[in-house]
């Protein structure tokens, strides 16, 4: 408890993030989220930039791991975390200076990932009215919560349409993993 | 010689007479009746009851009101008129409680009610037994129960034998929470159960010391794919008390997630954790301790949430003893 006052009454580094810097970085996010369409994954698809430097990338690999919180966001975290591992730094440290760009605003699980860590800043596409985690469902992105790291703001609309549609794409199509329908005989 | 009555009386169920899995329900379920003001009128004669329900019926459907019976006896034994009828909301006509305002003189007959007089209704339909009980009493109220929150209210839901087995895949998760401690991680364990078969899918503990979100249920629930060919990290490998068995060659349907499994965690989850579980497609959870920033009851409901595609059961308080003991130690 005492640890997490203390955090808080840190001075917030105030992070802000461009136009240019948003069109750049997005761009690579949809080529992530098309990536997952083509491997027929959810099409997410995000960046990790630390300084300028990409840190971290992901798009959701749920099917191809059968683990169903193989969520974009949280595979870049773990290139981050092997990323600061190679560097020697702290993961922390380098995540309270890292922007994640991402096509569809993160989940419940996400969000609150992205809390643990110390993410400050969050750009996405379009909103995620099934799972969203920065209002659409649950606000974790900015909710008062203990024991949960530090809160985080959000960008949001940027080629929000575009990323929509990719999700209608992909939710036309049958997950072909899910198990069929049992057709009940009592 | 054993003293065998003492024996009969101490351990009927899992070792315990204070087993406890306490159902985690919704704000909705477990909250007080409340209540919403509404006319009500004497009947006089008796004879008129149906055809003024009729009428009533047809002027003043009971909209958002259906679990309502339209007619109780009269609460006062004494009453010269032993029944009442409920006429409309009291917002819906003025504060005038007098016949002729309230109801609509279009044709129908009221020949037979008496003065209306105000009395506050449950304003929902009851959810649980004792929700029921508690809106009974004000006025009578129809339910349509949902046996397994009832028995699981009483403590009634789990068998012996079930508790038996519920107890040993907790003691599985707090045999991996002592370990996480001894590594230095945090004092979390779990473990995937299939309840059909009864069979260990996956034990794991926390490992926070190697990455800050494999909480014990993420690592958990990596082992669980793993158990079906897939799976991400590879960590797990160098703890002896994370493990998992594969899915041998079944009958049954493959496998698919954490569909129809059950998750013995020793703390509960916080919403990561949780909202993993929701994707995971978990079947139930019951958890040892309650946590301030727990996502399955203390701060969050997220396995009730409305709007969420999945919802699960849970169940607090097995082994609690031993689940609040592993969070003194930390």
């Amino acid at each position: 408890m005492a640890t997490e006052e203390g955090r808080k009454a840190e001075p917030e580094v105030v992070f802000s993030v461009t136009e240019e810097e948003i069109n750049r970085w997005m761009s690579r996010a949809f080529e992530m989220a098309r990536d997952a369409l083509d491997n027929g994954e959810v099409p997410v698809g995000c960046l990790m930039v630390h300084r300028d430097q990409v840190v971290g990338k992901g798009r959701n690999q749920v099917n191809e791991t059968k683990n169903a919180t193989r969520h974009a966001e949280m595979v870049a975290l773990d290139q981050v975390l092997d990323w600061c591992y190679q560097k020697n730094l702290d993961m922390r440290s380098v995540c309270r200076q890292t922007v994640l760009y991402v096509t569809v605003e993160p989940c419940i699980m996400c969000a609150a990932a992205l809390r643990l860590v110390n993410i400050p800043l969050v750009a996405y596409g379009c909103r995620n009215e099934r799972f969203g985690g920065c209002g659409s469902v649950l606000d974790i992105s900015t909710a008062n919560l203990p024991n949960s790291g530090t809160a985080f703001r959000c960008v949001s609309g940027h080629r929000a349409q575009e990323a929509v549609e990719m999700l209608k794409t992909f939710y036309k199509q049958e997950n072909p993993n899910a198990p069929k329908p049992k057709t009940r005989t009592d | 010689m054993e003293p065998q009555v003492k024996r009969l009386k101490g351990s009927d169920c899992g070792g315990s007479d204070s087993w406890v899995a306490e159902p985690v329900l919704s704000d909705e379920q477990s909250a007080d009746v409340e209540l919403v003001a509404v006319y009500a009128a004497p009947v006089l004669d008796r004879k008129q009851t149906s055809r003024l329900v009729r009428q009533l019926n047809a002027v003043f459907p009971l909209d958002g009101l259906q679990h309502l019976k339209r007619v109780r006896t009269a609460r006062d034994q004494n009453s010269p008129h032993p029944l009442e009828v409920l006429l409309c909301r009291s917002g819906e006509a003025a504060d005038a409680a007098e016949l002729g305002s309230l109801l609509p003189s279009d044709g129908n007959s009221w020949e037979g009610l008496g003065r209306p007089f105000v009395v506050l209704v449950p304003a929902r339909p009851p959810l649980t037994r004792p929700q029921y009980q508690q809106a009974s009493s004000f006025w009578p109220t129809s339910f349509h129960e949902d046996k397994r929150v009832t028995e699981a209210l009483r403590g009634a839901l789990f068998s012996p034998q079930q508790r038996v087995a519920m107890t040993s895949f907790m003691v599985a998760a707090v045999t991996a929470a002592r370990a996480a401690a001894q590594l230095g991680m945090e004092a979390v364990g779990a473990a995937v159960v299939d309840p059909e078969t009864e069979r260990v899918v996956a034990v794991g503990h926390d490992l926070r010391g190697e990455h800050p979100l494999l909480h014990a249920v993420m690592v958990c629930i990596d082992l669980v794919a793993r158990s079906q060919g897939g799976g991400w990290y590879r960590n797990q490998n160098r703890y002896p008390a994370c493990s998992f068995a594969p899915a041998g060659p079944q009958g049954g349907a493959e496998p698919y997630i954490c569909t129809g499994y059950d998750l013995y965690v020793t703390r509960e989850p916080c919403a990561m954790c949780a909202m993993a579980l929701v994707h995971s497609r978990i079947g139930r959870v019951f958890y040892g301790t309650g946590s301030a920033h727990g996502a399955l009851g203390s701060r969050m409901k997220i396995h009730v949430h409305k709007d969420l595609n999945h919802r699960f059961q849970v169940y607090s308080g097995v082994l609690r003893g031993e689940c609040q003991a592993l969070q003194g130690d930390a």
